[in-house]
């Protein structure tokens, strides 16, 4: 039993500490640095480390690439004014609870009203009261509807989403190679099993027997070779990895052709070139994913341009990044059209979305501008129009196979 | 200077620090969300590491609190989306729940001690998060359950105790019912710790023979402090679920319940104030590292070896007196004071 | 079938190469080590380093990753729990002294290899049909180094003067004290030891299993089980219980959906460990 000097001494002394300790919080509120030029804050929010680091990174480095880009040819002009870019990137480690403090802490604290990110369903969703609170803007790499539908109002997709992706991989696969029975294995999490429903959906719509559908991994597994053995032992003519992570990919991928497997393999999303070449080698020739803006078919000179300042940022090329590059392109052109005024208002850039129709910088496809759609998939338009590229693995580059997109 | 001198002098600490964290603090940042979330967060973990501090004191190492978190945070979530209970009735539900479940184990795993103990309670988390992430449509798998509503008005007899969470500064009403939390902890656990139950819990934990001896049903008051301990956890995790809107299997697991205890230890295990001190040093400590970007997680870890090599006993257990205290204590202590 | 029972003996070898480490040195120094798991981890990361950046090959890489986690176990024990065990007036203090290091081991990774999730080709390629059963001949290799590193473990903790002083220790460390056996030197050789086997291990199943920084809790939650089920402290023990867990999860995943299958085995060994705490083989304790 302690004295009650001594107890009364250390109770001083803990508020004495929680007070400097909460001074000193207070502190680190941001000052705002008032310069000279006008600079434009943007937002990046998304999952930087753990098996699906890769997805933040390369929403990282592309923007941080292109901001740089823009930077260099002298900042970006909005109502005849040029602005500098700069980016604020915060890791929500693919965790909702980190998510929203990560966001919060953006646009409260940062006072930033443009985010780029999250990446999977369960952050999109679980930042979308802070984004209405704090009236601000994100493009998301989650793919469920609810997100991009009313009443959510500033969540856009930032890309093709798998249930958009899906039907177009599959018919291509049923028609040109023959596939008539199909299998999907997802990760056990949310992106994962609505991935795979978005699979079985297509799958049935396009008339494909579905061999099994309910085996899944758990996130953070590594031995793939327990669980592949079930679904392989089906046989199907493919086998879809709905959901997976560029990394789980390779690893997945090799354990269904050790345990014998030689049907078709694909998922559909962007993967990792360098993670396949490393981990899986040939044994992942002929595996189907979706490509970007990278393809050679595709690119324009501003877009090597990109690729080689996104290696100097990155240290190495990834093709995933092909379908990420648009999403800073796309907030800044509906600035620019909205005007200097929805730097801070996003009410003035939401009025603008539907007369959004600018060349892509990045793509020879003149076809395909860029412009904000969805009207079909939410009712609203929140989804960037970009091009589809499905490609093929081939040790070790992915080869394009064709080339789509969707309205 | 006589002891007359310092109660007063701790009184005068203890209203500072009500004021700062009462009045000051959330008045000052009403309107910025990530400070009071924060500080928020820090409370009802303190909370959760109060909870701790109690099967320490009957002498168990319990790295299974993110465990009873997860069954409150759950419960709240299924009563109040499933029944459409209110949430002042699902709050108390919530730590009443884990305490059953608490109860229940107990008398099965309180027999053992030190690293088995410890084992376990470190394989009931995993089995719990496991469990929830299979419970089918009833938990929502693993994507768990979304759109928990936030509070609503508390009403008896027709006056408002409480408003309705929405039609207030959320975020300041967060900060004041976790602080609420906070302190009606504090107050039980001390309580507790002045009572004749925190003397029987001592004595266990000093040696249960001689508890068992002069004829304290040990197993009884071993479950009652494990089932006490979870009650916390429970309305802890009922806060986190309510404050995000959502519970699903991952926010609560094995980090967690390490740092749970660490809390408790780095604050220092003799005093009730400890998990408190620990929680929010270590925790809003954690927040100011964020400039550091990747290294913040390697600087933290330093610092909180650092605590454990030269605090062995915790923060709170910095000599911080004047020479007059020393003489005081020594006097206590019945040896001769230096000048 | 048979699929199911050479996945649970492999899983089983690799698991017992996780388990001897974690073994050992609660044997040795009553210390549970939490950082464990990084050990592993941070053994993965330096042989991918070694045979994939630095393009060294195999041997090479497993040289460096058991140097480097010898070093790292030297480190810890000397400026860590050397201090701990002799202040300490709790036994919790340690373990979270455990926590702590796990922590920091972890946080050292991600600044060093990043976070980006590596891995490897399997060292020997190609697939083997035996009595239709696929045998990866990556996983054959693997089986069979680790059961080298395992009968190695075992000889030279029976035959060699240092293991049989680890192992005097390991029963009695009073009595071991008193014949003269240098505690402290002994206690850092056992925990650099303990370092080396989950450095190995972690070298080993990179080309498997591939690693990343946030892998460290996991593989000591597996490593946990194995110990506590077979014995702690006991060397068979950890064996034991390494293949108990390959089989169980080998035949849970073969039969039963994704998580269910840990569900049922965290269960079932809080029910074992509240009937027999000391696990398969352990010593009772008081």
């Amino acid at each position: 039993m302690r004295a009650p000097s001594e107890r009364a001494g250390r109770t001083r002394l803990g508020a004495w500490l929680l007070v400097g300790v909460l001074g000193a919080s207070a502190g680190m509120l941001p000052s705002y640095a008032f310069a000279q030029e006008k600079v434009l804050r943007i937002g990046q929010l998304g999952v930087m480390s753990g098996p699906a680091a890769s997805w933040g990174l390369i929403n990282k480095y592309t923007a941080q690439a292109h901001i740089n880009l823009i930077n260099e040819d002298g900042g970006f002009e909005i109502d005849g004014e040029k602005y500098r870019l700069e980016l604020v990137s915060v890791d929500d480690k693919n965790d909702p609870r980190v998510a929203i403090a990560g966001a919060e802490r953006l646009v409260h604290q940062e006072g930033i009203k443009y985010i780029i990110g999250p990446n999977v369903d369960e952050t999109s969703r679980a930042i979308i009261p802070v984004l209405a609170d704090g009236d601000a803007f994100n493009v998301s790499y989650g793919w469920q509807r609810e997100l991009f539908s009313p009443p959510s109002e500033n969540t856009a997709l930032g890309m093709i989403a798998g249930y958009q992706s899906a039907p177009l991989i599959y018919k291509y696969l049923r028609d040109e190679r023959g596939v008539k029975t199909i299998a999907c294995l997802p990760r056990n999490d949310t992106s994962g099993l609505n991935s795979r429903d978005n699979c079985v959906a297509a799958a049935e719509q396009l008339g494909l027997e579905i061999l099994s559908s309910d085996s899944t991994y758990e996130p953070g597994t590594t031995d793939y070779f327990p669980v592949v053995g079930r679904v392989v032992e089906q046989n199907p003519d493919l086998l879809v990895l709905s959901g997976v992570t560029p990394s789980d990919a390779p690893l997945l991928i090799r354990a269904a052709r050790e345990l014998g497997y030689e049907g078709l393999m694909a998922t559909e999303t962007a993967m990792d070139a360098k993670i396949f070449s490393e981990v899986a080698g040939d044994l992942a020739n002929g595996f189907i994913s979706v490509g970007g803006a990278s393809a050679p078919e595709i690119r324009t000179d501003y877009m090597q341009r990109f690729i080689d300042e996104y290696e100097k940022v990155a240290g190495e090329w990834n093709d995933e990044a092909g379908t990420k590059v648009y999403a800073l392109e796309m907030i800044l052109q509906t600035i620019k059209q909205a005007g200097a005024k929805a730097i801070d208002d996003v009410a003035a850039f939401k009025a603008v979305v539907p007369e959004v129709d600018a060349l892509n910088p990045f793509i020879s496809e003149e076809s395909i501008k860029l412009g904000w759609i969805g009207d079909s998939d939410f009712q609203q338009k929140r989804q960037i129009r970009v091009p589809m590229v499905v490609t093929e693995f081939q040790n070790p580059d992915f080869k394009t196979l064709f080339i789509d997109t969707v309205e | 200077m006589s002891r007359g001198l310092l109660r007063p002098l701790a009184g005068a600490g203890l209203a500072l620090l009500a004021l700062v964290y009462l009045v000051l603090l959330p008045v000052y940042f009403s309107h910025s969300p990530y400070i009071l979330r924060v500080v928020s967060i820090a409370s009802v973990l303190s909370v959760i590491s109060l909870g701790v501090w109690l099967t320490f004191a009957i002498g168990r190492i319990n790295i299974g609190q993110a465990a009873f978190a997860l069954i409150g945070g759950y419960a709240t979530a299924i009563l109040s989306t499933r029944f459409g209970l209110s949430y002042w009735l699902c709050l108390p539900l919530s730590g009443i729940l884990a305490a059953l479940v608490g109860t229940v184990l107990g008398f099965g795993i309180l027999r053992l001690r030190g690293v088995y103990f410890a084992m376990i309670t470190l394989s009931l988390t995993e089995a719990v998060r496991l469990a929830f992430l299979n419970g089918g449509e009833f938990t929502g798998g693993a994507s768990g359950i979304p759109i928990i509503p936030l509070p609503g008005e508390l009403s008896l007899f027709g006056v408002v105790l409480m408003p309705s969470f929405q039609t207030v500064n959320t975020h300041l009403a967060f900060y004041y019912l976790a602080a609420a939390l906070l302190i009606v902890t504090l107050a039980v656990v001390w309580r507790i710790g002045t009572s004749r139950l925190g003397w029987i819990f001592r004595s266990l934990q000093q040696n249960e023979d001689l508890a068992t001896s002069i004829g304290i049903d040990i197993a009884r008051y071993r479950v009652m402090a494990y089932a006490i301990c979870c009650f916390f956890g429970g309305i802890g995790g009922s806060y986190f679920a309510v404050s995000q809107q959502s519970i699903y299997p991952n926010v609560f697991g094995v980090p967690d319940s390490i740092f749970f205890i660490l809390y408790c230890f780095l604050g220092g295990l003799a005093y009730v104030a400890g998990p408190v001190v620990g929680t929010f040093i270590l925790f809003i400590g954690f927040q100011i590292l964020h400039p550091l970007q990747e290294y913040q997680q390697l600087i933290y870890a330093v610092l909180m070896i650092a605590i454990m090599l030269w605090l062995p006993n915790g923060l709170l257990s910095l000599r911080w007196h004047t020479r007059a205290d020393r003489a005081e204590l020594a006097r206590l202590e019945g040896r001769e004071a230096r000048s | 079938m048979e699929q199911v029972i050479v996945n649970g003996a492999i899983s089983g070898m690799n698991y017992a190469l996780m388990a001897l480490g974690l073994t050992l040195i609660f044997a040795i120094m009553g210390v549970l080590n939490f950082a464990h798991g990084q050990m592993y981890v941070l053994g993965g990361f330096v042989m991918y380093f070694v045979y994939t950046v630095l393009g060294l090959g195999h041997v090479a890489g497993f040289a460096a990753s058991i140097v480097t986690l010898v070093i790292v176990g030297l480190i810890f024990e000397r400026f860590f729990f050397r201090h701990a065990l002799r202040m300490a007036a709790r036994e919790e203090s340690t373990m979270l002294l455990a926590a702590g290091t796990a922590l920091l081991l972890e946080s050292l990774i991600l600044v060093a290899f990043g976070e980006k999730q590596r891995g490897m080709p399997p060292m020997v390629s190609g697939v083997y049909k035996l009595f239709g059963v696929y045998i990866p001949a990556g996983r054959a290799a693997v089986f069979l180094i680790a059961l080298v590193a395992v009968v190695a473990f075992i000889l030279f903790m029976q035959h060699t003067k240092p293991g049989r002083a680890l192992r005097a220790i390991a029963q009695d460390k009073e009595v071991s004290a008193l014949q003269g056996v240098n505690i402290e030197r002994y206690s850092a050789l056992g925990f650099a030891l303990g370092a080396g086997l989950a450095g190995i291990a972690g070298a080993l199943l990179v080309s498997l299993l591939a690693v990343n920084s946030g892998l460290g809790t996991s593989v000591s939650i597996k490593a946990f089980i194995m110990v506590m089920l077979g014995g702690a402290g006991v060397v068979s023990g950890a064996i034991i219980g390494a293949f108990i867990l390959g089989f169980a999860e080998a035949l849970g995943y073969a039969y039963i959906p994704g998580s269910t299958t840990y569900l049922l085995i965290f269960a079932a060994l809080i029910l074992f460990l509240v009937i027999r705490p000391q696990g398969i083989i352990g010593k009772p304790w008081g």
